[in-house]
């Protein structure tokens, strides 16, 4: 395989492998043996009990968690390879293909949407009317068109959300990953929050959503996974997992959440 | 401004009212024994000092308690902040002050009662033995240490302060141990200082001389609120009787009081 | 002497107090926040060596601290007493309130939530950035009311500086009163304290509400 990658090469691999990845706190294992791949282009939902490990895996994907084993491939490269990180400045590199939105949101309260949102950006060398101008076209996007100069306390916890969606967005990352995103919100903000992801499904943007919106998994999904215990228990086709799953326990957790 | 002017209106209703609420003790006839309550420089050797075994001792603590025991008295003694020591008279936390305190003008002016005097007192400055100062003259534009509140940093102010203007400053401080201490570490040039108070400490240090020029001289007394008339002529008898039956020159003849036991007036009449 | 001339020349100690003041919020600002991130150090030996002397600080008046700061040197090692006190009084007092100040900044950068780290991690901000744009704007905002606190206590502790003969305000003030036998002169010092403080917590509380853009 040549080092200079070309576009038709890297359609063919993974933008996010995992594999045999293992993570415990203290003494509890939350994975065991996790293996998952990403293609482009795809979304796929994590679903499961909570204390499944399933924020976990999002989160030791992001590097925010530290993982014992198992090797972590973005576009074919080793960012974890047998529970050995790859240097500092490498495993930064990598954190430039993905973006992350967050159950809190966590936007930083003393910024502005806009700066929000462009800052990041502009810390990495782009020019500043450039971002600004993406900045207002994805803000149009999210429907939060005139709020750029307001607060994040100004806005409610959906709107709040979908300034993080922009800002993770405002970095052009490869992948996005999706901690829970809705399980902070009223039931009544979820559906302008899901409106946007499902719009970002369409584009065919590739993302990784932890949720326990299950019609909303099932509509948008190329791939759902179902972790318990640590473990992924079943995965494949939306229809199939939903539809008719196989395992015991992912049907005893979808009639639970079905009544 | 408004706010500042109410604040200071109640300072001063508050300083009037401690004013109002005392004088309920001195004159009061009990039963028991009538407590005297001395007011003192803790730190003001040889006159009053904490000894060694950790009660006020002094020449002033010996005769005060002498005398309360020559009219049958209980004696208290109470360390007062020197710098204050007539706000505290004032507000009957001891009954006198006594211990070494230099009769001032303003005192008599404020209506303080204030004993004969019996300590002729003179200042001096305290230099190094290598520092080549021979005269206060030679101080100008040199830095002096005095002690808050003693007669030394009165007289800078008043009579000295021609003298006073000539050294380079003048620094207060608040005891005798930093004034010297400052000396010791070449913080400043001299220490004016109460006569037997240096010539203490030069006797207990090495390194140290005086300068052999006596300024400002001054006497010693005992301080009574003004209303307090009575209790001063009690005092006072008391004292004068002591001296008549000898146990005041027994006093002031311990080795402990020997670098003022020629300055004592009563003794040398 | 008049209540005017007492006023002039108490106003002329004034003149230090606001040097003892000012330096003192100089150095121990910035002091503090070292001795903040070395408290919080993962180094668990740093740490508690820091966590020893912020004890040793707060927990032993200030006054003595002026003492040692001053005199200790000498006692120790035979070094002069230095001729201008400002020096030892403003390292004291640097010192003790950088010590404070720790324990605010501590508490001000522990209360940001962990979530705020990971989101400038994921956006690419290094620590360096993380810190200082992120959760050093966010944790003054969350202490400013515990700074003015130790602001205002600054104030009145300036004349601790008496204890080591620093001829400031209320220096001055004694030394009158103690020559005119007269309580006037700490009726003006109070009076001084509370103008003072009176600029102080006008000035905090315009920064306060500068502050209070966001919630």
């Amino acid at each position: 395989m040549s080092e200079n990658n070309t576009k038709a090469s890297r359609e063919s691999c993974p933008i996010l492998e995992i594999k045999g990845l293992q993570k415990s706190f203290n003494d509890l294992a939350v994975l065991r043996d996790i293996s998952l791949s990403v293609e482009p282009g795809n979304v796929v939902s994590i679903i499961g009990p909570s204390g499944s490990g399933k924020s976990t895996l999002l989160r030791c994907a992001a590097f925010l968690e530290t993982a014992e084993k198992g090797d972590i491939l973005y576009d074919g490269k080793y960012a974890l390879r047998d529970g050995v990180y790859a240097e500092k400045a490498e495993l930064n590199r990598f954190r430039t293909l993905f973006g992350m939105v967050f159950q809190n949101f966590n936007l930083f309260p003393h910024y502005s949407v806009m700066k929000n949102i462009c800052e990041p950006p502009i810390l990495r060398g782009e020019i500043k009317a450039e971002v600004e101008e993406r900045a207002l076209g994805l803000l149009k996007k999210m429907g939060l068109e005139g709020r750029e100069n307001a607060y994040p306390y100004q806005l409610s916890g959906g709107q709040q959300q979908r300034v993080a969606i922009a800002r993770a967005l405002a970095l052009n990352p490869e992948i996005l990953f999706f901690d829970e995103p809705t399980s902070a919100l009223d039931p009544e903000l979820t559906g302008e929050v899901l409106k946007v992801i499902r719009q970002l499904a369409d584009d065919h943007m590739t993302m990784v959503v932890v949720t326990h919106e299950m019609a909303f998994a099932r509509a948008i999904s190329n791939r759902v996974i179902f972790m318990d215990g640590g473990y992924i228990i079943e995965e494949g086709d939306p229809e199939e997992v939903f539809g008719n799953p196989k395992k015991e326990r992912t049907k005893r957790f979808l009639s639970n959440y079905n009544q | 401004m408004k706010k500042i002017l109410v604040l200071f209106m109640a300072l001063v209703m508050l300083t009037a009212l401690t004013g109002c609420s005392s004088g309920k003790d001195s004159g009061s006839k009990s039963a028991d024994k009538k407590k005297f309550i001395m007011g003192i420089d803790p730190e003001y050797p040889p006159f009053s000092y904490l000894g060694d075994d950790g009660k006020y001792t002094g020449f002033d603590v010996e005769v005060c308690q002498a005398a309360c025991d020559y009219l049958g008295w209980d004696l208290e003694i109470f360390a007062v902040n020197w710098d204050e020591k007539l706000i505290q008279l004032d507000s009957n936390e001891c009954d006198c002050v006594w211990s070494g305190m230099t009769i001032l003008d303003s005192m008599k002016e404020a209506g303080y009662i204030i004993s004969k005097p019996y300590y002729d007192n003179t200042q001096v400055l305290v230099v190094k033995d290598d520092s080549g100062f021979n005269s206060s003259a030679d101080l100008a534009g040199k830095l002096v240490a005095v002690q808050l509140g003693t007669s030394g940093e009165a007289l800078l102010n008043g009579d000295l302060a021609d003298l006073a203007a000539t050294f380079g400053d003048v620094i207060t401080a608040d005891s005798f141990l930093k004034c010297f201490t400052e000396l010791a570490g070449n913080a400043v040039d001299a220490v004016f200082v109460d006569m037997p108070v240096a010539a203490d400490y030069v006797a207990k240090n090495a390194g140290y001389r005086i300068i052999d020029e006596q300024l400002g001289a001054e006497q010693y007394g005992i301080a009574f609120r003004s209303r307090d008339e009575e209790l001063a002529k009690q005092i006072e008898d008391a004292v004068a009787a002591l001296v008549e039956n000898g146990t005041y020159a027994k006093i002031a003849e311990k080795e402990d009081y020997s670098e003022i036991v020629n300055n004592l007036i009563f003794l040398n009449d | 002497m008049s209540l005017l001339t007492m006023i002039l020349k108490m106003g002329e100690g004034l003149g230090k107090t606001c040097a003892i003041f000012f330096l003192t919020l100089l150095f121990s600002l910035p002091l503090g926040m070292v001795v903040a991130l070395l408290r919080m150090s993962k180094n668990k030996v740093i740490s508690a060596i820091t966590r020893f002397f912020i004890n040793i600080l707060r927990g032993t008046p200030l006054m003595l601290q002026l003492l040692a700061v001053t005199y200790g040197p000498y006692y120790l090692f035979g070094i002069s007493v230095s001729r201008n006190k400002l020096i030892p009084v403003v390292i004291a007092f640097a010192i003790n309130y950088a010590a404070y100040f720790a324990e605010i900044y501590r508490g001000g950068i522990e209360s940001i939530p962990t979530g705020q780290y990971e989101a400038a991690e994921v956006l690419g901000y290094s620590r360096f950035q993380t810190f200082m744009r992120i959760i050093l704007p966010q944790v003054v905002k969350r202490i400013m009311p515990s700074i003015t606190n130790e602001v205002v206590t600054l104030v009145k502790d300036t004349s601790l500086a008496f204890t080591v003969s620093y001829q400031e305000m209320f220096t001055i003030g004694k030394q009158i009163a103690n020559s005119q036998t007269s309580f006037l002169p700490f009726v003006v010092a109070g009076v001084f304290y509370y103008i003072f403080n009176l600029i102080v917590d006008r000035v905090m509380g315009r920064v306060e509400k500068r502050l209070n853009y966001y919630k």
